[in-house]
């Protein structure tokens, strides 16, 4: 096994307090549009990780796929939902929730500690595979195993990618109507000739035609 | 340091030298403008137009099959890397594996397409 | 140089056989069909769709039967597929299921103001996710097969897009089955870092060996048993089952009662009986105590509802608990596991059968009186006596009952709780028996109120069963009766299916 050189524990380093503080920052913050974005720089920092192992497609997937599409989704979804209404984080809904969870999670860490420090191959250090051999390897051989073990797996991948889109058609489209509906009342827009900028009262956001 | 990290550092190089290069243009074009703030400069720019509400307001669900669909052909493509950088080695077998992908991925979008989704009415 | 050379090999192709593949192929072909058969018929001749995929469904039987006549066990993709009986049986189960399932379905998407093309494929492209999870035999391809059982589940279960029940049912049953997920695929990641396989042969060869005894094998089964006793609804992950099955529309809650908690117990069937068998003193007690709390908080909770379909709901959680019971002994000795597989295999099928009938007329009656309260079954036996006799007949089969098939399947079960012969084994057993007393009372109740309660409105006009639920409800009632007089047929069955360990 290939000890850890000092550059690899400071890439370690480095990486994992941007995973961490990403992960913190999408607990604690009270916009879902500033939670979403300190999950790209998670996601970032995973990358990185991926790449301190070599796998390098998984870097790229992760931050094409993870960092791009599916924190855009989320985005989305919070738009949908209106970012205008905060949650009040401070009220607990189930009494004697938090310190429930607390004790869980420590208990959580003691269990995973105890259960590695019996493991004696989790070292942490780099990747012994390393990338198979030469440039593209790995990918090369993701390839192989996509169209030789995985074959099956990887076919029915683009069923459920269909069953997403009419999923989502369905429980978004509104169907069309019967009948020539009324125009639906315009929102008058608020025109903001003389914007107050140091106003501190929330605008109210401007009513969407509701769907 | 190992070689693929070396890779990297040319990365990271150039990472240091956008950053820099944006925070020259922006510190210099900071030290040379005259400034006269204006509250109508705070506005947001939205195509020319006065602004209507605020930039946080609520946003229509049907954005949504958009980037659902966005994000299935991002996975799609994730799938074709592999295959499309070796695309001699894997063969005819490689090509109608994947074309049988690709067929039934795009159902998908003629499913969409056909109730409507696509048009914006 | 050398290194791209010899990556510019050209791949050979993984040898399918396309014969043990058949099925899947036949229900993909259907998907399509049926897919583009929506898109493009108008409005008013939707109906084809549903009909299209009911003759689907029966065509992809075929080359099931084909292959169980044929015999012989098939494996591909280096053993990450195979096509044995037990694959076939299983297959066979989810395809009448869902073809049960459909029928009970077809007048009423038809009726309401449903998506009836989505509904038929979406229902179909679960089913297909069941299909392979029944020859999965490698952690990667069990873990997409669930997805693909349970998204268009999800999706099925919030079909009442205007009903805030509806999207409660379909909210948590999505929340909590992608909890489970994620629970379930960071123990597979645990077990493939640990035994370097993702085929479940190879893991269990690596697991019986020295490498089983690291602790980090026991987390990843202990995750992998947690995220599928969520997915069959076993105490105390259950909590989204009974909110799920009351607010989805009814021929959803039939086939999520039924489909998809008996997909998760193949999983399981095939995750313990082949990748984790070496470990048996992880998950024995695991499975011990889910089965014991499984029966006992669903059987007590049960007691309490005066909803049908809640009581349907906590009835099948409590299903899920003797299903349990021969996982708990299964590694005691050989002759109890050989057992415990057919007595888990056995229940599934049979529990099919009586719970879909159940469900049926649960529709049926709901035709007329717009109700799911058990006060609304006062009388039934006066102007629908025909129901009544079918739905005494589901529900003491459920109950275990003896000429019915629901107590042979009970009988297995404590066979192969008592030939393990173990202390916990015949505590686990003398458990069982005592909570099918307790499923008495709630079942006889609902017979009660049939057979002898007044009318509550007074309303005798008889309930019109259209022939599609009255065929679902005959071949429901077939079964039930002619495994509970001849149940020699279904043992042997459940005897053929073996998963053959190595």
């Amino acid at each position: 096994m290939l000890a850890a050189t000092k550059v690899d524990v400071a890439v370690f380093g480095a990486s994992a307090v941007i995973v961490l503080a990403g992960a913190i920052g999408v607990v604690i913050s009270a916009n879902p549009v500033h939670a979403a974005l300190s999950l790209v720089m998670t996601l970032f920092g995973v990358a990185v990780l991926f790449v301190a192992q070599e796998a390098h497609f998984l870097a790229a997937v992760q931050v094409i796929v993870y960092a791009g599409a599916i924190v855009v989704l989320f985005l989305f979804v919070i738009m949908l939902l209106g970012v205008d209404r905060r949650e009040n984080v401070a009220r607990e809904e189930l009494r004697g929730q938090r310190p429930i969870a607390f004790l869980l999670g420590i208990a959580t860490i003691a269990e995973f500690v105890l259960l590695t420090r019996g493991t004696s191959w989790v070292t942490g250090a780099e990747s012994v595979v390393g990338p198979a051999s030469g440039p593209g390897a790995n990918v090369e051989t993701l390839a192989r195993s996509l169209f030789t073990r995985y074959l099956l797996a990887f076919e029915i991948t683009s069923v459920l990618l269909v069953i997403a889109v009419v999923g989502a058609v369905v429980l978004a489209r509104r169907p069309p109507p019967e009948r020539p509906e009324e125009p639906e009342p315009l929102a008058v827009p608020e025109r903001l000739h003389t914007p107050q900028l140091d106003d501190a009262a929330p605008v109210p956001a401007t009513e969407v035609p509701a769907p | 340091m190992s070689a693929f990290l070396r890779g990297y550092l040319s990365v990271l190089v150039f990472g240091f030298a956008a950053v820099a290069m944006v925070g020259a243009m922006l510190g210099a074009g900071r030290l040379l403008r005259p400034s006269r703030p204006q509250p109508q400069k705070y506005i947001a720019y939205e195509s020319g137009v006065d602004p209507v509400g605020t930039g946080w307001s609520q946003s229509q669900v049907r954005y949504y099959i958009f980037a659902l669909l966005f994000v299935m052909f991002d996975v799609e493509a994730v799938f074709i890397f592999p295959w499309a950088i070796r695309l001699e080695a894997l063969g005819i077998f490689g090509l109608v594996e994947m074309l049988i992908f690709i067929v039934i991925l795009a159902l998908g979008l003629v499913y969409a397409w056909r109730k409507g989704v696509l048009r914006w009415v | 140089m050398h290194a791209v050379l010899a990556a510019a090999q050209t791949l050979k192709a993984p040898d399918l056989d396309y014969f043990a593949l058949a099925p899947e192929i036949v229900l993909t072909a259907v998907l399509v069909g049926i897919l583009l058969l929506d898109v493009f018929v108008d409005e008013t001749r939707k109906y084809l769709v549903t009909q299209v995929a009911g003759l689907g469904l029966l065509v992809s039987l075929v080359p099931v039967v084909a292959l169980a006549a044929n015999g012989a066990d098939r494996s591909m993709l280096g053993g990450a597929y195979v096509v044995d009986n037990f694959a076939l049986l299983v297959k066979a189960l989810f395809l009448a299921t869902g073809y049960v399932v459909l029928l009970m379905s077809s007048d009423y998407i038809g009726e309401g103001d449903y998506y009836e093309g989505e509904y038929s494929f979406l229902l179909l492209s679960s089913l297909l996710g069941m299909m392979v999870m029944g020859s999965s035999r490698d952690l990667i391809t069990i873990f997409v097969a669930l997805e693909l059982l349970s998204i268009p589940a999800y999706l099925l279960a919030g079909w009442r897009k205007r009903d805030l029940r509806s999207n409660e049912a379909c909210l948590k049953y999505y929340l909590l089955g992608v909890l489970a997920s994620a629970v379930m695929l960071y123990g597979m990641s645990l077990i493939f870092g640990a035994t370097g396989s993702t085929v479940l042969r190879t893991i269990g060869r690596e697991v019986g060996g020295s490498v089983g005894e690291e602790p980090i094998v026991t987390l990843g089964i202990f995750f992998i048993v947690v995220g599928f006793a969520f997915k069959v609804s076993a105490v105390p992950f259950h909590f989204w089952a009974p909110d799920t099955y009351e607010g989805a529309p009814t021929p959803v809650t039939a086939f999520l009662s039924v489909a998809s908690k008996a997909a998760g117990f193949v999983a399981l069937l095939q995750l313990v009986y082949i990748g984790f068998f070496g470990r048996e003193e992880v998950w024995g007690p695991l499975f011990w105590v889910l089965a014991a709390l499984t029966m006992t908080v669903g059987n007590l909770v049960a007691l309490r509802q005066t909803n049908v379909v809640r009581m349907l709901a906590y009835s099948s959680v409590a299903q899920a608990g003797y299903i349990l019971v021969p996982f708990a002994v299964a590694g005691s000795n050989p002759a109890a596991n050989a057992t415990a597989q057919t007595a888990a295999l056995v229940y599934l099928l049979i529990y099919a059968a009586m719970n879909l009938g159940a469900f049926a007329i649960v529709m049926a009656v709901a035709r007329k009186t717009r109700s799911a309260e058990i006060s609304s079954y006062g009388g039934l036996f006066t102007y629908a006596p025909g129901l009544t006799l079918l739905m005494s007949v589901f529900l003491f089969s459920l109950a275990g009952i003896p000429p019915l098939a629901g107590w042979f399947a009970k009988l297995y079960i404590f066979e192969s709780a008592l030939d393990a012969g173990t202390a916990a084994a015949v505590t686990l057993a003398v458990v069982a028996g005592l909570n099918a007393v307790i499923a008495l009372f709630y079942y006889s109740a609902v017979a009660k109120e049939m057979w002898m309660r007044p009318v509550p409105d007074g309303d005798t006009t008889p309930i019109p069963v259209p022939p599609a639920l009255a065929a679902a409800l005959a071949f429901t009632a077939i079964v039930v009766v002619a495994v509970g007089v001849y149940p020699q047929a279904f043992a042997r069955l459940g005897d053929l299916a073996q998963l053959t360990l190595r």
